[in-house]
C-alpha cells in the first residue's frame, strides 16, 4: 500500500521534478561576461553600455535583446539586481533600468574564476598536443 | 539617409509581437543607440532577436507544461472509452432517447460536458499540486476558488475544441433522432440524406417548408425511431469495442482517430496550464533578488 502510494506520489511530482532539473546553476560564458561588464560599469550599468562593453571585448555585434535575456535569467537566480532611473526624452520616455552586482553574483564570479585558473593552469601538461 | 525616429513598423513589433510582459527599459535602449547613430537595417536587427528571443524563452519555460499535456491528452481516447462503456452499461443512450425534448440532448450534452471538464479538471490538478506545493503556496480553497472561476473560459474553450468538432463529425454519421414525433423535430433520416451522403446530386428546392417536410418525411412511429436507434447503437458499440475495449489499448492506439481525439484535450489543459506558468513566472519576478 505504502509502495504503491509512493509510486504514485513520485508519478505525480515527476513533472515538477523535471522543471527544476532545467533550471541551470552554473554561470554560463555569455552571463560570465555580462556579470563581469556589470561590476566594471559600475553605477552606469544598463542595457546600452553593457551591449558595448560587450561588443568592444568580443569584436561582434551584440544582440540588446539577448544581453536582457542574459540579465534576466541572472536576476533571478539572485546574482543581480535592478532599479529602474528616471525616464528621459531622448530614450523616448523610458526609463533606464540599472543593474547591479549581489553578493551571490560576486561570490559567483570569483568562484568561476578560481575553477578557471584552475584549468588554465593545468594547461602546460597538454602542450606539444592538439587542443 | 535615415531620420530621427526608428522605422515605425519595427517599433510597432517591438511593443506588440514580444511575448511576456512589456519591456520599456530595453525599447527605451533601443532607442538611444539608435538616435545615437545606428541605421534602420541594426534596428530592425535587434527587433527580430527581440521577438525570437522572446518566443523561444516562452516556450523553454513552458516545456513541462507542453509536455504534460501531451501526456495527460493521450489518455483521453482511454477515458473516453470508459465514459462510453459506462454509458452502455446502464443504458444511458436508451434511456435518453425516452425522454422528451429538450432534455435528451441537454442531458447528453451535460454528461459528455462534465466527463469532459473532471478528465481535464484532474489533469491541472494533477500538474498544479506538486508546483504549489513546492512553492508553499499549496491552499486547497484557492485552488478550487481558481478551478470554479477558470469555468466559463474552460467551458468555451471545450465547446470550441470538443463539442463543435463532435457535432461536425455525428452530421456525417447517419444517426436517427432521439427526439419524440409530438415535438414536430425532423432529424430522422430521410431517403436523400443516404444520398447525400454518398456525394450523390439530390434535386431539393431550397425553400423546402417545414410543412412540406413533415409532409414529404413524416416523423417515424415511435417503434421504428426505437428500432433505428438500437442500430445505431450496435453500430456505435462496434466502433467502441475497435480499441479492444480496452482503456490500455485505446493510449497505445497509432490511428489518426486518437490523435484527433487527444487533440482537444491537449490544447485546452496547454491553455490553462499556460496561463497558471505566467502568474508562476509572475510571482518568481517579483520575489527579491
Amino acid at each position: 500500500m505504502r509502495l504503491a502510494s509512493n509510486f504514485w506520489l513520485r508519478t505525480i511530482y515527476f513533472f515538477a521534478i523535471v522543471e527544476l532539473m532545467t533550471e541551470r546553476s552554473y554561470l554560463g560564458e555569455f552571463e560570465l561576461m555580462i556579470l563581469l561588464a556589470v561590476i566594471q560599469l559600475g553605477e552606469e550599468a544598463y542595457g546600452v553600455p553593457i551591449s558595448r562593453e560587450l561588443e568592444v571585448h568580443r569584436g561582434r555585434d551584440v544582440s540588446v535583446g539577448s544581453v536582457y535575456a542574459a540579465l534576466e535569467r541572472l536576476e533571478s537566480k539572485g546574482l543581480v539586481a535592478s532599479s529602474l532611473g528616471d525616464p528621459t526624452p531622448e530614450r523616448g520616455g523610458k526609463a533606464k533600468r540599472y543593474f547591479r552586482i549581489t553578493k551571490a553574483g560576486l561570490r559567483q564570479v570569483h568562484e568561476t574564476r578560481r575553477t578557471l585558473s584552475k584549468l588554465w593552469k593545468k594547461l602546460p601538461e597538454l602542450k606539444g598536443e592538439r587542443i | 539617409m535615415r531620420g530621427t525616429d526608428p522605422p515605425s513598423v519595427a517599433t510597432w513589433m517591438l511593443e506588440h509581437l514580444v511575448p511576456g510582459p512589456r519591456n520599456d527599459a530595453l525599447a527605451g535602449d533601443l532607442l538611444e543607440e539608435f538616435r545615437q547613430g545606428r541605421v534602420n537595417g541594426w534596428y530592425w536587427r535587434q527587433v527580430m532577436a527581440v521577438i525570437v528571443i522572446g518566443f523561444s524563452r516562452e516556450l523553454r519555460n513552458h516545456a513541462t507544461v507542453m509536455l504534460f499535456a501531451a501526456a495527460w491528452s493521450m489518455l483521453a481516447p482511454a477515458w473516453l472509452l470508459i465514459i462510453s462503456n459506462f454509458e452502455m452499461h446502464f443504458n444511458l443512450d436508451e434511456r435518453l432517447a425516452r425522454m422528451d425534448w429538450p432534455w435528451p440532448i441537454v442531458c447528453d450534452v451535460g454528461l459528455l460536458l462534465a466527463a469532459n471538464v473532471l478528465f481535464i479538471w484532474a489533469g491541472i490538478v494533477l500538474y498544479l499540486i506538486p508546483r504549489l506545493h513546492a512553492e508553499g503556496i499549496l491552499r486547497f480553497r484557492l485552488l478550487a476558488k481558481g478551478l470554479l472561476a477558470s469555468l466559463p473560459v474552460l467551458l468555451a474553450l471545450w465547446a470550441t475544441l470538443v463539442v463543435l468538432p463532435k457535432i461536425f463529425l455525428e452530421q456525417s454519421i447517419d444517426r436517427p433522432a432521439f427526439i419524440p414525433a409530438t415535438t414536430g423535430q425532423f432529424e430522422h433520416p430521410s431517403p436523400n440524406s443516404s444520398a447525400q451522403m454518398k456525394g450523390l446530386a439530390v434535386e431539393r428546392h431550397p425553400a423546402t417548408s417545414l410543412r412540406e417536410h413533415l409532409i414529404e418525411h413524416p416523423p417515424p412511429s415511435d417503434a421504428e425511431r426505437i428500432r433505428q436507434h438500437e442500430e445505431w447503437l450496435a453500430a456505435q458499440r462496434a466502433t467502441a469495442t475497435d480499441h479492444g475495449n480496452s482503456p490500455r489499448s485505446a493510449i497505445i492506439d497509432p490511428r489518426t482517430k486518437a490523435i484527433v481525439v487527444s487533440l482537444p484535450f491537449f490544447l485546452t489543459i496547454l491553455c490553462a496550464l499556460w496561463g497558471a506558468a505566467l502568474r508562476f513566472d509572475r510571482r518568481q519576478t517579483r520575489l527579491p533578488a
